[in-house]
């Protein structure tokens, strides 16, 4: 596994479309969630309507709301990024026809998708830390340049938030790596990973929230148990527009997140040791 | 003394999932040391045979060692360098760093990289992407790739497969080249030319089956020769041909008999047929080419194949 992690490893770096997609994911979440929203906040149009006046909205995108921010935001961009990520790593080897090449090498087919999972799990880890990171100072800087005055969440409530994040992106990243392993197709698994994310779970999960039958499924689908987990993150101001419901408390999330995390890994690892390779 | 085998196959079949039966029944040896073709039509199950005994596909009934373990293991991958179909190599990498990719998966010393690139003549342009490479520079990094682990048995499918005449020579020399130390090669075409001019002995496929095997001197033997008369007039050539042999075992072609019979019998046929008056101007054995062979043995089993309905 060890061998396959170091190939992985030198594949993932030298592949410039992860580096695009994590940079779009930064210049996402940093543009819209931070800069942009700062900018409109602290100067709002004339017309501007809303419960809470915008000089409290604008605190947002401070410190001591670093923790909902980042995790709402994303729960969007950030699952969409993820998905793509893990259908690209398993989808495109089957595309060029490289698992070939890879399985006539020497690991065996559970050790070649070991090594991926293992550095899906550190690349995960890594976004996690650089997202919380590039956030943070953004916070910061904002925070500095409005001249306000705000706190950071506590030591328990980073590493929280962390783990949840962590969690989160796993399962969304674990996801994309098993459709891509389903389906053999980039554009296949890329499609159903975003389709099941923007159509799935956000607009008809919305739509159809309150009938009961469709309630108790949307229970058990991995968006609703993320967006429990990330409600034990309130904001520090109270934001009528933004209350949602919750279906699930947050343990009950945090356990259907692992269990998902665990069946999109162990689909994937069976499927690729069962199914054969044939050619284009 | 005992024969070993690189490869050994016993009854190996497949059957695809879409009824579709590629490899039946296949009974193959390839003996250690040996340069073997694995001669057939396309869609003959080479590929799928090949695939099977680099452990990509599960034959669906019968067995085989590869390099004296089982398809696909990790002992049998640990001797084993494989190219099957395709050169499939990671299009944003360089020639390079693709190497350095699959001696990771491997465990191969990166020193091996250089020696291998070196080997097939690809170093200088080492460095260049590889969704920038020519065909053949493509072949000659998938054979690169085989041969990281410096394998005893190398299996090459199709190795000259789109390939110019110079990329062609170049690869059979190349092939010839990488038998040195007693390294077995396994090598798939559909070329006649190339299995006769690189390989020790041969195994025709057809409809999945193996329709026969040995070295090519064998296999020419296999289809006896044929003797060759000009003769005129021809009507009476003919009639006294047809009536000493059985008539179809006489044919004429552009003037020229083609007659299937024992090549010893040319002093009594000439005698007889200027005996009867006939001019004899030009009469020759001529071996049966192993191309003739090769479309006698692929013809049937390839048409049957052909009829045999999927389940």
């Amino acid at each position: 596994m060890i061998a396959s992690l170091r190939a992985e490893a030198l594949k993932s770096r030298k592949r410039w479309a992860n580096w695009i997609l994590f940079g779009i994911l930064l210049l996402a979440l940093l543009l819209l969630g931070y800069v942009i929203t700062y900018l409109v906040l602290r100067n709002p149009p004339q017309r501007f309507e809303s419960q809470v006046p915008a000089s409290v909205l604008k605190r947002e995108v401070f410190p001591e709301n670093l923790l909902p921010n980042v995790l709402t935001g994303m729960s969007t961009i950030g699952a969409a990024i993820m998905i793509i990520f893990g259908s690209l790593s398993t989808a495109s080897e089957f595309g060029w026809l490289t698992v070939q090449t890879i399985l006539v090498q020497k690991p065996g087919r559970t050790a070649v998708l070991a090594g991926k999972l293992a550095l899906l799990a550190i690349v995960t880890l890594l976004v996690t830390i650089i997202v919380l990171a590039a956030t943070a100072l953004t916070s910061y800087i904002l925070v500095s340049i409005d001249g306000s005055s705000s706190n950071w969440p506590s030591t328990t409530a980073l590493l929280k938030g962390f783990g949840a994040l962590w969690l989160e992106l796993s399962v969304w990243t674990a996801f994309g790596m098993f459709l891509g392993v389903a389906f053999r197709s980039t554009a296949a698994a890329i499609g159903g990973g975003l389709t099941y994310l923007f159509v799935g779970e956000a607009l008809l999960g919305q739509l159809f929230r309150n009938t009961d039958v469709v309630k108790e499924v949307l229970k058990f689908l991995p968006g609703v148990n993320a967006s429990a987990v990330n409600a034990t993150f309130p904001l520090t101001f109270r934001n009528p527009n933004a209350i949602t419901t919750q279906l699930v408390d947050a343990g009950r999330g945090v356990i259907t997140l692992g269990v998902y995390l665990v069946v999109f890994t162990v689909l994937a690892l069976w499927i690729f040791r069962q199914r054969d390779v044939t050619g284009a | 003394m005992t024969q070993t085998f690189a490869v050994d196959t016993h009854g190996l079949t497949k059957r695809y999932s879409t009824g579709v039966l590629a490899v039946s029944d296949l009974n193959l040896r390839v003996r250690a040391g040996e340069v073997y073709g694995f001669l057939g039509p396309n869609g003959a199950g080479k590929t799928t045979t090949l695939r099977m005994l680099s452990g990509l596909l599960r034959p669906t009934s019968g067995t085989a060692t590869v390099a004296g373990a089982v398809p696909g293991s990790s002992g049998s991958l640990a001797k084993l360098g494989a190219m099957v179909e395709t050169p499939a190599f990671y299009p944003y990498l360089s020639g390079r760093d693709n190497l350095r990719v699959m001696a990771r998966y491997c465990s191969a010393a990166k020193a091996r990289i250089e020696p291998v690139l070196e080997q097939v003549d690809l170093a200088s342009r080492a460095r260049h992407k590889f969704k920038t490479y020519s065909t053949g520079m493509k072949q000659r990094l998938g054979v690169a790739a085989a041969l990281l682990k410096d394998p005893e048995l190398l299996i090459l499918d199709e190795p000259t497969s789109g390939l110019d005449p110079q990329g062609t020579v170049e690869m059979r020399a190349l092939i010839k080249d990488l038998r040195t130390g007693g390294r077995t090669v396994l090598l798939s075409s559909h070329l006649l030319n190339e299995v006769e001019l690189t390989c020790d002995r041969v195994g025709v496929i057809a409809g999945g089956k193996l329709v026969a095997e040995g070295t090519v001197d064998e296999l020419r033997g296999r289809g006896g020769a044929a003797l060759l008369v000009r003769a005129e007039p021809i009507d009476q050539a003919r009639r006294l041909l047809e009536s000493l042999l059985k008539p179809e075992n006489v044919q004429l072609k552009e003037g020229l008999f083609s007659l299937t019979v024992e090549p010893s019998q040319a002093a009594s046929i000439n005698r007889r047929l200027v005996a009867d008056g006939v001019d004899v101007s030009e009469l020759r054995v001529s071996e049966r080419s192993l191309e003739d062979v090769f479309l006698q043995l692929t013809e049937a089993p390839t048409s049957q194949a052909r009829k045999e309905p999927s389940a």
